[in-house]
Parts: structure tokens; sequence; C-alpha cells
């Protein structure tokens, strides 16, 4: 039976009629048109659909959308765009902290996560927190840099 | 000579939108009434279809329709060679064949409904593994391979064999006479999935009259169009392939995979159809890099003089050769088997060989990784053998300007040497190191890719701007050719929108491929700034009524007699030229790669912690750092994961690994401190004296970390992954073999 949800996105209000296993990803990507989140692995390990719940980093592909019911989720959209970026998202791209751009939004939610719980992190805190998050093209050292460069 | 714009860290063209989740990627579109496909595939190796049932699933609501490959006019796919069924018709040949499809309002509809479809199968002799496809008797995957497209010429006379070369020349038999030491073994590597993160996708909009509209993930998608249009028996003008942003190939997507399925989807059901792979199909039914054996006999003298070389090497097609670009469906890697070195005596064989497993395809350097790591590792077991520094028997072996390589390769502005001294020179090659960490190094090259492309090159109102019909798949081809263009008008780059086209209102493109972007499109785009600028400088004379050299060109602008700046477009309006490069007559170069890497041992589990890895290069001219260390860093790192952990095991016909939990690939947590060196002096027939970065950090990788293993704690991994219960059972078996003798 599909329930009716109430989901705050970015800010914004939404109820959706959604079938009871339909997950997080799925409602954003599709009923809402928010296609900033991608999906790869849809099994929670490689970090493309990452997105904030109530502030926390969660794997969209995981999450059952009624479990958002009553929740605040913040998705790529949600943290700039691109006449207004973040100083992350600014950050990425100067010091090539992507190519391809697909696991780029779960990167830089993760990494936002990152430096609201540790606003000046470590090298170690880094690798440690952003080691959910797969990249194929730049083999990381650029991400790391980026995230440095931000949280400096 | 200084440049303005090449050479400077500039950020991606397209940063702004990927950074901010707007860039808009094939599964990102969604057309009005769009509808969803999805694949039934076979779930045995080897089989022949009795029947297949879709009542069930197209009672289901919201099935639209389902087709199997009776439905649909006869036709096979394929990027040279047309072997793979668009849906198999009366038999499979590997698990995850496409034998059926299905359209429905939604995705969810579309997968359950591709469950329902029931298929009854009998079960055929299966060729599981290259020794069974070779044995006498095997069950044989393509009776008529002589009837198919595409082929060379006729196809070998040996059971599921699609190709087959040989080279070499001298005597080994008589080499080997002569050698002090010789070495034969046997070097097995796995399967490696390109791992992208965005998995294939495709949307097709049919007409009536059967033309269509496609978008898909392909880094060439004029390619595409012709293969999709052969696949299905239309005019290629019919299909308009649109030019997408890749999340991703490392060589992966060259194929049109379900644009075939989704065309015929679209016209049974009259809606846009747009089919996403799931990443379970990506592993067990895409085009990973194919699985090798390659046997390696090698005989030097005390000296360290090659003085024989026999390569026998098998490369696991899959059951079909659908996704091999090659005019001879050969890997580039078969002619890598000797390497750069100087050999006396040298004979290869190397066969492609059919087998009831998933198709392979290309993967970022096309074979050589799988011959680079035998090749290396072979080497440097002959140079332990005879006592020889690895470094120094690489110094005197690796050939020098004016000679070819053993598969008779001839390049000028050779630096082979120097690239493997400036690597072990950054690495500290000879100093000590602490129990249980050692080095080993490996060498490899890669050209400067080749072929034509155009790039138009205009100034409207909006400015000025280059369009060229190639994607740029992640490598930030497109940032190169704005930097090319900049540099050449004088203007800043982000002054130059880049557009791109459909295969509609363009001329052929090539497209993405073989490390050619940097040199054949920077090139072009190179050429097109330069002839918009002189275009623009004639017109403006004519309209001034000055001749031409009287005018001059100031950071995009036109300087008058009187010094005054004028902007063009308010002279002469809208321009715009169009210019092809064509890489013939350019000189035949090679960029060397060396790596060295610094590893650490656990002598009691064998695992293996790579702590350092310096990569020395001779690049040419680097046009963005930027995206030129990337290419280095992640080649680097997916050289990492094929030496250590990435596998697509095959057992029994079924992939084991179905998804990122089981296939493991590096992430961030697993990064080694990594040196980047860069020969001075570029030399390269690109842009500026522009080489190629994109393939070949990943190929000298695994071997540098195998020999590294071996010189820490003396075990030689021959095959890949070196997984620490290999390295922990050769440790066992030399400590046992130690006890025999004391």
């Amino acid at each position: 039976m599909p329930q009716q949800i109430t989901i705050s996105v970015n800010g914004s209000r939404h109820r959706v009629q959604v079938p009871a296993d339909r997950m997080l990803v799925d409602v954003l990507r599709d009923d809402l048109g928010l296609t900033g989140t991608k999906e790869a692995c849809s099994v929670g390990v490689c970090g493309v659909c990452t997105v904030l719940l109530d502030g926390e980093m969660v794997s969209s592909c995981l999450v059952f959308a009624i479990q958002a019911d009553g929740r605040e989720v913040t998705t790529i959209e949600g943290l700039g765009d691109p006449d207004h970026l973040s100083p992350l998202q600014r950050a990425f791209i100067e010091n090539g902290g992507f190519q391809c751009g697909i696991c780029t939004p779960g990167q830089i939610v993760a990494a936002t996560a990152l430096l609201t719980e540790h606003p000046a992190p470590s090298d170690d805190e880094i690798r440690e927190w952003m080691t959910g998050n797969l990249c194929r093209c730049t083999g990381y050292y650029q991400i790391l840099r980026s995230i440095k460069a931000a949280a400096s | 000579m200084v440049h303005t714009t090449v050479g400077q860290p500039v950020g991606q063209v397209a940063g702004p939108l990927k950074v901010t989740g707007r860039a808009t990627y094939t599964a990102d579109i969604r057309l009005p009434n769009m509808a969803y496909g999805a694949v039934v595939r076979s779930t045995l190796p080897h089989a022949r279809i009795v029947s297949i049932d879709t009542s069930r699933a197209l009672a289901m609501p919201g099935v639209l329709a389902v087709i199997t490959g009776k439905d649909i006019p006869p036709g096979r796919v394929g990027r040279r060679i047309r072997d793979l069924p668009i849906l198999a018709v009366d038999v499979v040949r590997f698990v995850g064949e496409r034998v059926a499809a299905v359209v429905a309002e939604d995705q969810a509809t579309a997968e359950a409904a591709a469950l329902a479809v029931e298929v009854e199968y009998e079960e055929l002799p299966a060729a599981l593994t290259m020794r069974d496809a070779l044995a006498p008797g095997a069950p044989i995957l393509h009776p008529d391979l002589a009837s198919y497209d595409g082929l060379p010429g006729a196809p070998p006379q040996q059971s599921n064999v699609l190709s087959r070369r040989t080279y070499g020349y001298g005597d080994v038999d008589e080499g080997f006479r002569q050698a002090d030491v010789i070495i034969q073994r046997r070097y097995t590597v796995p399967r490696q999935h390109q791992g992208y993160l965005e998995p294939h996708a495709c949307l097709v909009s049919t007409a009536p009259d059967g033309t269509a509209e496609v978008w898909l993930t392909n880094k060439t998608p004029f390619q595409a169009q012709e293969q999709a249009a052969k696949a299905l028996g239309i005019p290629k003008e019919w299909l308009k392939v649109h030019v997408t942003p890749i999340g991703g190939d490392f060589g992966g997507k060259g194929s049109v995979m379900d644009v075939p399925v989704a065309y015929h989807l679209s016209k049974a059901c009259g809606r846009p159809v747009r089919m996403v792979m799931s990443y379970v199909e990506e592993f067990t039914a895409a085009a990973s890099r194919h699985a090798a054996q390659i046997t390696m006999k090698t005989g030097v003298k005390r000296d360290g003089t090659i003085v024989a070389h026999q390569v026998r090497a098998l490369f696991d097609s899959g059951a079909y050769g659908a996704f091999k670009p090659s005019p001879t469906l050969e890997l580039m890697g078969n002619t890598r088997l000797g390497g750069a070195y100087r050999m006396e005596n040298v004979a290869v064989e190397s066969l492609i060989v059919y087998t009831n497993t998933f198709p392979a395809g290309h993967m970022r350097a096309p074979g050589l990784p799988q011959a680079i790591f035998a090749l290396e590792s072979q080497l440097d077991a002959l140079a332990r053998t005879i006592e020889m520094d690895p470094v120094e028997f690489r110094r005197r072996n690796l050939i020098r300007e004016g000679e070819a390589t053993p598969a008779g390769e001839q390049w000028v502005q050779v630096r082979a040497i120097e690239t493997l001294e400036a690597a072990a020179r950054a690495a500290g090659w000879g100093t000590p190191l602490p129990e249980n960490v050692g080095r080993g190094v490996a060498v490899s090259e890669h050209g400067a890719g080749a072929g034509a492309s155009t790039v138009q090159a205009g100034l409207d109102e909006r400015g000025f701007y280059l369009r060229t019909g190639a994607p740029d798949t992640g490598t930030g081809s497109h940032t190169i050719m704005q930097q090319v263009a900049a540099e050449t008008l004088g203007v800043p780059h982000h002054a130059i929108r880049i557009e791109t086209s459909h295969t509609l209102a363009f001329p052929f493109d090539f497209g993405v491929g073989g490390s050619r972007v940097t040199h054949v499109y920077g090139r072009a785009a190179l050429a097109a700034a330069a002839s918009l600028r002189d275009t623009i400088l004639q017109r403006a004379a004519a309209a001034f009524d000055l001749p031409t050299d009287q005018l001059g060109w100031e950071g995009g602008q036109l300087r008058r007699p009187d010094g005054r700046l004028v902007d063009p477009f308010t002279v002469i309006g809208p321009v715009e030229v169009e210019e092809t490069y064509d890489s013939a007559g350019a000189p035949n170069v090679t960029g060397f790669c060396a790596q060295v890497a610094e590893v650490r041992v656990d002598p009691e589990t064998g695992k293996v912690e790579v702590l350092r890895i310096v990569s020395a290069h001779d690049t040419g001219q680097v046009i963005n750092p930027i995206g030129h260390e990337g290419q280095i860093a992640g080649g680097v790192i997916q050289g990492l994961g094929y030496a250590l952990m990435e596998e697509l095991p095959v057992v029994d016909g079924y992939v084991a690994t179905q998804s990122f939990a089981e296939y493991k690939i590096p992430a961030m947590g697993d990064i080694p401190e990594l040196e980047i060196v860069l020969l001075p002096e570029p030399t390269g027939p690109g842009p500026f004296a522009a080489k190629s970065i994109g393939e070949t950090p990943n190929v000298p990788t695994a071997a540098a970390i195998a020999n590294a293993v071996e010189d820490a704690v003396g075990v030689r991994i021959v095959d890949l992954p070196i997984t620490a219960e290999k390295v922990f059972r050769a440790l066992q078996r030399k400590h046992e073999h130690g006890h025999h003798h004391h």
C-alpha cells in the first residue's frame, strides 16, 4: 500500500505517495527530480548516493523513503549552485577533487558533514571519514587536498 | 616559450555544474511519457533456448511490452566483429546474456516483470576456461564464426580462437643454448572491471518512421551511431546520438550496450525508453578487462644480455568479441610482450580465445597491464637470479634511439633510460630498507595517440566558442581544448565556451580513446583557433579597408592602426571556422613511465602494504597540471587495485563478485604516499609539445608491487591479485623448503 510521507528537502517541504519499499534515492531522483544525487552500487558501499538526513550522513539507496517521513534531507543541490558555490565546491574545482563528477555530489555531501563535525580535520581523520566514498578517477589525493583547502 | 594559459592549473570547464549536482548524465534525463526497460538474462553458461513464456510478465499491471530474440529482426552488435545478438536467438553463451526485455511504466515494475519471464533451457556442455576451450573436442561456441561481419580475415582454424598473432625474429632455440640462465613461468591475471561509478545507461526515443533520438554513456558517439545502426539494420542517419557527460570511462564506455534493445522496446510501446544497468549487471555482463595467462621463457647471459624470449599469451575473450574495437581484434598489449627491451631472439604467440563466460572488453591501456605484469616480473626474476641490480639490468637492456622493440616499433626521442633513472633517483633506489620492506621497479610506455578529428571555432554575440563531437569522459579534455584555444587567441580560458554537437550536425568524429585526446583534439583546437583569428583579421581588414598587416590582434580584440582596440564581433558579426587535424605524418613518439613501489609485507599474515610509489613520466608539455596529476594519481591507484585486490572470479560460469561489497577497489584509506616525477624539456607531437598521459600510469604498478614483494620477503607471486593468502602460502612454502635444506 502506498503511504503518504512529508519530507523536507533542502528546506522545501514535499508530500509524496510512496510504496513501503521505495528507497529515498528513488524519491529524490524520480519523484522530486533532484538528480544531483547519483546511484551506483545500490547496496550502500560506494557512497555515491550520500545525502544528509537530519544532518547525519546516510546512503540514500539504503534508506526507505518512509524512514525519512517528517525529517530533513540535504542533497548536493542544497549546498550551493553554480553561481553560489560553497567553499568545498570551489575547492574541489580548484584542486581537481573530481574528474568525471559522478561520485562528486556524494563526496561533497560527505565532506560537508565532516567539516561540520571536525572543522580542521587531520589527514587521518579525512581518510577515515571519506573512505566510504569511492572514486575511480582521482586516486583520492586531490580530493584530500580539496577538503584540506576548504577547511583552512 | 612562455605560455599564459597552457600549463596553468585551470579548473574543469564543467566544474561548477559537476560540483553542484547540475551536470546532466544520461541516467538523469527524463523525457515526457518515458517508460523504463529491464533485461532478462541467461542463467546458464551455454544452453539451447527451448521456450520463452512471457505471458505472466505481460499480464502484470504497468507492463507495456515484452520482447524476445524472435520478436525482433535478427541483428548482431559489435564494435568491430558483430558476433553478439541483440537478444539471444536459440542459444545462450554466457550467464548474463540478454534473452528478453521488458518495458513498463516504472523501473520497479520492469524489474519485477523481467523476473516473471520464464525461460526453459536445454543445457549444453560449456567451455568455462581457456584450457577447456582449447582442448580437443571442446564445445565450439561459434560454429558460424567465418560468416560474421567484421572479421579482419579468415578466422584461425583452431577451435574457439577468435584471433591469433605471432611475431618475432632470430632463433629462440639457438638463443636458449647461449643462455647462462633460463626462467620459464606462467603468469595469470584476472578480469578487472573499469569500476566507473556511472553504470551504463541509455535513453532511446523512436518516431513512427523508425528514426530515433539516442542518449547514451558512450565516449565515441559517432561510432556508437554506426554500431547501433548496423545492429538494427537501419541507415545511420536515422539515429541522432547526443554527446553526454560520461561518469567515468577507463576504456569501458565504448559500446552501445542496451541501445538496440531500448530501440526495439521504444518501438514496441511507442514511448521513449530509458535503461540503466544495475551494478550487478555491470560486474557480470559489461565489458571488463581480459583475463590472461601469459607463459614466458626467457634466457639471459651473466652480463644481462637477453638472448631469447619466448611467449605464449592467452587472452580470455569470454563468449563474444563484440567489445573489441581494434580492426585486428587484438589487444594493443600484444605488442608489448617483449616491452621496449633489446632482445636477440624473440618468438611471441598470442591468442584471443572464446569461452562461455561474460565478454571482455577494453580497459585503460588494453592488454598492457597484463603483458607488462608478466614481462616486468619475468625480467626482475632474471635480474635477481644473475645477481644484477634490477634497475641496472633494465638500464642495460632498454632500447635507445634508433633501435626497435621486439614487436618492431621504432620511435624518435626515446627517453626510456632517463625516465627509469628519474624514478630510481626519486625513490632512493639502493638505499637500505628495514626488514620486510622492499622496493620494486617496472617500466612501460604508451604512444601519444593518433587519428583525425575536427573542431569548429567561432565568434558570436556571446563570445568565442569551440564545438566538438567528443564528450569529456572526465579527463578534462574539454578544458584542454579550451586552454589551447585560449592561448592561441590570447584570451583567458573562461572566455571560450565549449559546445558539443550530436551526430547529425557535425562531421564524423572518432571520439575518445587510445590516449588521443590531448594530441589530436588539442591540435585540432589549436588549428581552429588560429584559423578563427586569421579569418577575423582578414574580414575586419576588408571591413576597415586596411591591409591585413595593419591590424593587430590583442587579447581577442582588434588593434587598429590608431591604437584603438575594437571588439571584432561589432565589426564583422558572427564567424565560424572548422579545422581537422590528422596525426598522419606526426613523428612517432612514445612516453615512458617508470615506477618504483615500496612495500612492507607482514610475515605473519602475508598482508602487503604499499608505503610509497614513485611514478616518473616522459610526458611532454603539461597543458593542465590539475588534470595531468589526476590522470597519474588515478591510474596508479587503479594499478594498485589490480595488483592487490581486484578480481572478477568466474566459478562454474557465474561471477563470484557481484557488488562493490565483494569486488574491492581502493578507497581513500588505501592510498600510499605518491611522488610524481616529470622529465624536463618536453617533446611531443601534441599542442605545445604535449604527449599523452591517460593510459600509462596504471600499467607498470602491479609489476612494481610484485617485484617489491619479492625484494621484501623473497617470494614471487605470479598470479594477480597479490592477496595476503597467496603471500602467506608462498612464505610457508619457502619456509618448509628452507627447513629441508638445513
